[in-house]
């Protein structure tokens, strides 16, 4: 696995998709400040190792991992690790930069959805993966992501239709 | 999936936080501080199966010495008792002079047939600060018994040092 990279390319690639990356870390961090950091560590790791820049499947899947190695660590995140996937996901709230009402909205609809559908959503929406990359990167089959992602839509209509 | 697409856009519209600053100096950083030391870096992954205390290095090859020359030595007067039964056996000749000397010689060879190294114990010794570094290192100590084996193909005859080894690693941590 030849890594051919610059460093100015990792630079380049890292300012384009952090925002996206974070957003995906923020999923099982409280903070942003712990997002950052498990974004930071997964990202340099993965360079560190060599891999392809272009491999965003096993980047996003390290990051993932990093993220639950980083909830166990501390027992309080534990606590909050069994609650969010027991049910309650209420301190998972991405992080978007609100404009209006509308998006305040979307963004509690999004808060709203179920954990493993908002990953897909994440990954699809604001990183741009395939299906076949959150597949590869969730250990899960496309046809299951393209579910997910079907599912998080149609229960955000749902959400945000007019009572 | 065209029912989405107007959903799709409203996410879309929706912009992630952008990181702090610092983030991107922090992995900047990072990158860099790797890419200067990247040979120093990836050194000690490569040289980690070895001892890094020469006591242990200097007392396993000690005792490899020690070995190999009694190894050679044994086998020596083995051969040289074989040949004596031979010359009582068989009638002296030039045919039995010439497989007297090629298996000797063939038969002080050995080669390196396998390494083992096993750690029975690992230990935390939690975090430091080396001179000039302004990441944290976590250092950990690893006990082990490493075994070397050789092996001559000629004679079958085995030779195998065991050693105890200890390394100290350090091992960059990032910020959190």
């Amino acid at each position: 696995m030849e890594n051919i990279a610059s460093h100015e390319d990792w630079k380049r690639c890292f300012a384009e998709i952090a925002p996206g990356l974070l957003l995906f870390a923020r999923q099982w961090a409280h903070s942003a400040a712990d997002a950052e950091d498990i974004v930071q560590e997964t990202f340099v790791k993965f360079w560190r190792r060599n891999h392809k820049i272009d491999n965003r499947a096993l980047l996003y899947s390290a990051v993932r991992s990093t993220a639950l190695d980083f909830i166990r660590r501390d027992s309080r995140r534990a606590r909050r690790e069994a609650s969010a996937f027991g049910g309650n996901d209420d301190f998972t709230e991405p992080e978007f930069e609100i404009e209006d009402g509308t998006q305040r909205a979307l963004a509690d609809a999004i808060n709203g959805l179920p954990h493993e559908q908002r990953e897909v959503l994440v990954m699809k929406i604001w990183n741009e993966l395939t299906f076949a990359e959150i597949a590869v990167a969730l250990g899960i089959s496309q046809n299951t992501a393209a579910s997910r992602y079907r599912y998080a839509l149609t229960a955000l209509k749902k959400m945000l239709q007019p009572q | 999936m065209s029912d989405f697409s107007e959903i799709e856009n409203d996410l879309r519209k929706l912009r992630p936080a952008q990181p702090s600053p610092v983030l991107f100096q922090r992995v900047e950083e990072a990158l860099t501080d790797r890419r200067t030391g990247a040979s120093d870096a990836r050194r000690p992954r490569m040289l980690s199966y070895l001892p890094r205390n020469w006591e242990s290095w200097g007392f396993g090859l000690a005792a490899a010495a020690v070995l190999v020359v009694f190894a050679a030595l044994s086998m020596h007067r083995g051969q040289e008792g074989e040949g004596t039964v031979a010359q009582a056996l068989q009638s002296p000749g030039p045919r039995a002079s010439a497989n007297q000397v090629e298996p000797a010689a063939l038969s002080e060879k050995f080669v390196p047939a396998g390494g083992t190294r096993v750690v029975y114990n690992t230990r935390n010794e939690g975090l430091h600060f080396t001179d000039g570094s302004r990441q944290p290192l976590r250092r950990v100590r690893y006990q082990a018994r490493q075994t070397w084996q050789w092996r001559n193909p000629t004679t079958g005859a085995s030779l195998r040092v065991s050693y105890p080894s200890e390394e100290v690693v350090l091992i960059p941590v990032s910020g959190q």
